[in-house]
């Protein structure tokens, strides 16, 4: 079976700067990717050149065995999306907002029964401006996974989530990997990374500075905690987290 | 199809929740009716004429809907989406811009349909307004005034870079259109001079038309705003839809 995703040399630069710098990705079907680098290391940035969203110079992108600049309709049937900074019509509800989003999939989820798994079934009519910041990103999530998809895109999965509520949705996100959905996301807690990813790629500055399991990293590195790992892989040499 | 009507239903519950084009585009030209009748009642537009002020008044009062939906609502409400990055959601499913200006379209037809029907809906019972011409002939011309006009709108909205950007935009073209082009204010009654310099604004042209097929008169040199209005159509369109920005 063909890799969920595939990227190759994809580079990006700003005013000289590399945002991206000539990144190379391989996500298997039926796991977790982890996308980790402090803020601004090009994370958000990959994430939108991989959906096509944004041009590279060079490179390129497989999404599915697909190429996300063509058939971008057919392709985005089977992926689902949750930017970072998600944002919606100031006056629409919950329901409204899943109504919206499911009636553009030709083949949608049951949104009320993923609403009630997400522990949202009874915000069903409420603003979604008046849900808190914890019960919006779960929405988010569940927004992402209305398509039934088999690609999932999770900027900042758990930001803004309590302790309970993030073991939650990482069981969930679990049980959904083993029904075989492909999951990439990027984080800033690494407990999380380390429950949930089998493979991470760390990005400082563009440039991918490891890639592997949670435990090749921290072999690499000498480390037992994974986020000691994380930060000696992120940080640049002066110290900074860049 | 489905997809179509989903987010119509979606979108127009959204407008309404948010109340300005109900003010904008319903009750105000409501109110400049009941005003103007209350004033002129059944009185004839001119000694002699062959129909009433009201009557006469009847296609400017239709564009007042039409020039709040194309020339304020419709293009701050897809800047506005713009900005707050919903189209960049919309923009990872398989939606088409095409899609979303459709809908948008459609929500600020059935507006300026709704305010053409309640105006008339007063208007008829009350100061026995009657079209002096064919109806189609005033529907078409409506039509084209509408669509001409929502087309500006729809390039505004599809072009702009924030929804500031659209504001300004729109601020500069609803305020003069709406006080000048014999909306709000019929033309008949504005000085030869300034009559002439506000037969430039295009939605004059449209409400001219109305006027004259409403009335049933010579519809002569109709040709001219009739193609106006078609070229402008064709070109916003092709515009935004060729330059849409989902960021």
């Amino acid at each position: 079976m063909e890799n969920a995703i595939e990227v190759r040399g994809m580079t990006k630069r700003y005013d000289g700067q590399a945002v991206v710098n000539g990144l190379h990705l391989t996500v298997r079907r039926g796991t977790v990717f982890g996308l980790l680098g402090a803020n601004s290391a090009g994370k958000s940035t990959s994430i939108e050149f991989m959906l096509g969203t944004r041009k590279a110079e060079s490179g390129t992108v497989r999404l599915l065995g697909q190429d996300p600049g063509r058939n971008r309709r057919a392709l985005m049937e089977r992926i689902g999306v949750q930017f970072q900074e998600g944002d919606y019509q100031q006056e629409i509800r919950v329901e409204e907002l899943c109504e919206e989003t499911a009636c553009l999939y030709r083949n949608h989820a049951d949104w009320r029964a993923l609403l009630r798994r997400f522990g949202l079934g009874e915000k069903e009519r409420s603003a979604v401006r008046s849900l808190s910041g914890g019960q919006r990103q779960r929405l988010f999530i569940v927004l992402a996974l209305i398509p039934q998809p088999e690609l999932v895109f999770l900027d900042e999965l758990t930001t803004g989530l309590d302790a309970r509520a993030r073991r939650e949705i990482w069981q969930l996100l679990a049980s959904l990997r083993d029904q075989g959905l492909t999951i990439l996301l990027t984080s800033h807690f690494m407990d999380e990374v380390e429950a949930l990813c089998d493979e991470i790629c760390i990005l400082r500055r563009g440039n991918a500075v490891f890639t592997g399991t949670v435990e090749e990293a921290k072999a690499h590195c000498g480390c037992t905690d994974f986020e000691d790992a994380y930060l000696m892989l992120s940080e640049d040499e002066k110290g900074e987290n860049a | 199809m489905k997809r179509f009507l989903t987010l119509l239903k979606n979108e127009g519950k959204l407008s309404i929740r948010d109340m300005n084009m109900v003010i904008f585009a319903l009750i105000m030209p409501l109110a400049v009716l009941v005003v103007l009748g209350i004033l002129y009642g059944r009185r004839p537009a001119f000694e002699g004429a062959p129909y009433s002020f009201m009557a006469q008044s009847f296609g400017a009062l239709c564009a007042i809907s039409i020039c709040a939906g194309g020339l304020m609502g419709l293009p701050l409400v897809v800047a506005d989406y713009r900005e707050r990055r919903i189209l960049k959601r919309f923009r990872v499913t398989p939606a088409s811009p095409a899609l979303l200006l459709g809908v948008e379209l459609t929500v600020y037809m059935l507006y300026c349909a709704a305010s053409m029907l309640l105006l008339a809906a007063v208007a008829v019972p009350v100061w026995g307004v009657r079209p002096g011409g064919p109806l189609p002939a005033f529907l078409g011309a409506w039509a084209l005034t509408m669509l001409s006009t929502l087309s500006i709108g729809l390039m505004v909205g599809a072009l702009a870079k924030n929804s500031r950007q659209a504001g300004v935009i729109a601020s500069v073209l609803y305020f003069p259109m709406l006080i000048f082009s014999g909306t709000t204010l019929p033309v008949e009654v504005m000085p030869a001079a300034m009559q002439r310099i506000v037969a430039l604004f295009p939605l004059t042209q449209g409400i001219t038309l109305m006027k004259q097929t409403f009335l049933g008169l010579e519809t002569q040199g109709a040709l001219t705003p009739v193609a106006v209005m078609v070229l402008v159509t064709a070109v916003c369109t092709g515009l935004a839809v060729r330059f849409f920005r989902w960021e």
